[in-house]
């Protein structure tokens, strides 16, 4: 992994919106990864405050055109009044209430800057028919949850593969990702022969990968907060947040 | 329940499932060395309360015995603290003697001299179950007679 890549996985979202508003050279790629973080959890809002997918797509594109641009969110947010995760949620909820601005959302555009469409991101079109009955506030935290998730996944699976672990990343996916997607687990009398391994090696494998995850999840997570001293406070309300309905 | 579209693969993930990786993931992450140890030993028996139990469970099967400890061998080197990888190779030995003392089985191929050394260890590890430092005891005297 070369050292540009690690300076960024390990920047907290702080870092990239302190960057983003100093107007450097990395300034429209920090930006960029900013508004990529936030996109999913801005849109599952949004969409489950009544919005159909269409007009979800839009308010977002047009909340990271306004908000993150035009008002410069990123030049106001102050890390000493909270968690980026309230900041965001704050600044959506109040964006809706501009009846204004949403009328006009498909006209928009920044002073300055600007931010590439990245409703690709959405994935609208897997959306459940349950989404839309969580509460706005429920829908903003779940994804922003799953977004973290997805992404510590994605690098678990990247690093597992690109050190030759094809069976860790196997047995991971067979034993914990799908049993979340659908209930169903791989035996490890299906998974261990493929890779010849036994039950036991095989178990012992998944704890090693497991234990990558969750050091991978601990890292996504801390970007997100300014004080690692706050990351287990943070996770702890996310967990309540994620029991509200 | 509801369900999220934010997983590799464009599938759905449930919002328990979200609480349940972030709660797992969290408590992995500070796990004493015991933790490892235990949830090994459930992924092979799931009644199992912790690995002492499953060991010495008169109901545990010569083949389980066998896997469990290949998983202690593999924890033995790949545990992230030194009290893991410690425990670990007690529960190694611990396998293959309950094997020895319960199955008249040997499960090992280490050496003579290894296996004494392994059994002695045990035996006298005040820190391990009592129960479990018996069957050491027990295995050194199949092991001395073999």
């Amino acid at each position: 992994m070369s050292q540009s890549r690690n300076a960024s996985l390990t920047q907290t979202n702080w870092d990239l919106i302190r960057d983003a508003a100093g107007g450097s050279p990395t300034s429209q790629s920090s930006l960029e990864q900013v508004a990529r973080r936030c996109w999913p959890a801005i849109y599952a809002f949004i969409r489950a405050s009544g919005r159909n997918p269409d007009e979800a797509a839009e308010l977002t594109q047009g909340f990271l055109c306004d908000v993150f641009l035009a008002r410069g969110l990123l030049e106001k947010a102050d890390q000493s009044r909270g968690r980026f995760r309230t900041l965001v949620l704050g600044s959506v909820r109040n964006y809706l209430a501009d009846m204004h601005r949403r009328k006009t959302a498909s006209t928009r555009k920044p002073k300055s800057g600007s931010i590439g469409r990245l409703d690709d991101l959405s994935e609208r079109t897997s959306e459940p028919a349950g989404m839309p009955a969580l509460t706005p506030e429920a829908a903003f935290h779940a994804r922003y949850v799953a977004t973290i998730i997805r992404s510590s996944t994605e690098r678990l699976q990247r690093e597992l593969l690109a050190d030759g672990d094809e069976a860790g990343w196997e047995i991971f996916r067979g034993r914990v990702l799908q049993p979340s997607i659908d209930g169903s687990a791989a035996s490890y009398e299906h998974l261990a022969p493929r890779f010849g391994l036994g039950k036991g090696a095989c178990a012992a494998k998944l704890l090693m990968v497991k234990r990558r995850f969750a050091s991978l999840l601990m890292e996504e997570l801390r970007a997100t907060i300014d004080n690692p001293n706050d990351l287990q406070e943070e996770i702890a309300d996310l967990l309540t947040l994620l029991q509200a309905r | 329940m509801t369900t999220e579209p934010d997983m590799p693969g464009h599938h759905s993930i449930t919002s328990a499932s979200l609480s349940d990786t972030l709660r797992w993931a969290f408590e992995l992450d500070q796990s004493p060395a015991l933790a490892g140890a235990t949830w090994i030993t459930r992924e092979i028996i799931p009644a199992a309360r912790d690995p002492f139990e499953a060991i010495l469970a008169s109901s545990t099967s010569l083949d389980a015995l066998r896997e469990l400890k290949n998983a202690y061998k593999m924890l033995r080197t790949s545990g992230t603290t030194a009290p893991e990888r410690s425990l670990a190779a007690r529960l190694y030995a611990a396998t293959i003697a309950a094997a020895l003392v319960r199955h008249h089985a040997s499960i090992s191929t280490q050496t003579p001299a290894a296996l004494q050394r392994a059994f002695t260890d045990l035996a006298e590890d005040e820190s391990m179950p009592e129960r479990l430092r018996e069957v050491a005891t027990l295995a050194l005297g199949i092991h001395g007679r073999g």
